[in-house]
């Protein structure tokens, strides 16, 4: 089953997106305005690399499809299959 | 769902007791500005053993109001931990519970809440707190009574997305909320389908128009 991870496009979340693109196995794709961060297993988003603070960090996940966080600290966000 | 009519103008005033009008006016008058704009002075009625009151209220901007209701003699109902002058907590109670009610009063500029922070920084109630979240920037502090007020401003403005993203979010809950157990993972998964399900039509709906990067030039 396809993870799909869903990020709201807003200027402060431009870079989640932008990271995990680069991540091996990831696509990201649009819906309306959510990015689509896809992959056939798990995939991870390192949060310096994003450089975003906190706030922004802890909550610019929208929506899951196919997938549960297994981490979301100050290191990074980690989705796996459900 | 049908659509209502949004006739409401914001805040006409919001209403606190204190059981110390002296430092109250000191707070929101003479530290930080507030005029006091209306009063009433009344005399206990009623049914009811009443005490004599004054009603007195502040500007706070946008000729919205933050009123006080002071009771001659009546003591205050309970003085424990944790709280303030309407509420009352044990120690245990988590102070991110605690604080969660609070004001919040807006201003345009970083000049604007810095202002604040320095007419605060030289009273008896100093910042306590200045903080970015994610599209705001606030100061905190409580007022004699107790109570969290907040200053902020806004980083940029609400894009139409995030009402669109508001709006899933509630929707979602409302779909889990009453499933025993349920948390952010059932939301997000929740969410996610209302994403599939709306996102595309919501956005040939809206026009892209792209926000201006920083301040907009004349």
């Amino acid at each position: 089953m396809t993870l799909r991870l869903f990020v709201l496009d807003v200027p402060e979340n431009g870079a989640v997106a932008e990271v995990a693109q680069n991540e091996p196995g990831v696509q990201v794709s649009r819906i309306g305005p959510y990015y689509v961060i896809e992959s056939s297993g798990r995939f991870s988003i390192d949060r310096r690399a994003t450089g975003c603070r906190h706030a922004v960090w802890y909550s610019c996940v929208a929506g899951l499809s196919g997938c549960r966080i297994a981490q979301f600290d100050k290191d990074a966000l980690a989705l796996e299959p459900r | 769902m049908t659509e209502l009519e949004h006739r409401v103008r914001g805040v006409d005033h919001v209403a606190f007791p204190t059981f110390d009008p002296a430092a109250t006016v000191r707070f929101y008058r003479d530290v930080l500005g507030f005029p006091v704009v209306h009063s009433i002075c009344a005399a206990g009625w009623g049914p009811e053993d009443h005490p004599d009151f004054i009603h007195f209220f502040f500007d706070i901007g946008n000729d919205d109001r933050i009123a006080f209701f002071y009771y001659f003699g009546l003591p205050e109902p309970s003085t424990s931990a944790k709280g303030d002058a309407y509420a009352r907590f044990t120690a245990d109670t988590p102070d991110f519970f605690v604080r969660s009610r609070h004001l919040a009063i807006h201003v345009d500029t970083e000049h604007h809440l810095l202002e604040y922070r320095r007419r605060l920084d030289g009273s008896a109630w100093p910042v306590e707190m200045q903080i970015q979240h994610e599209t705001i920037e606030s100061i905190y502090t409580h007022d004699p009574n107790g109570y969290m007020v907040e200053i902020t401003r806004a980083l940029r403005p609400v894009t139409p997305q995030e009402d669109l993203d508001a709006n899933l979010t509630i929707d979602a809950l409302l779909d889990i909320v009453e499933t025993p157990g349920a948390g952010l993972d059932a939301l997000l998964t929740r969410k996610a389908e209302l994403i599939v399900e709306r996102a595309a039509a919501w956005q040939d709906a809206h026009p892209v128009v792209e926000a201006p990067e920083g301040p907009v030039r004349a």
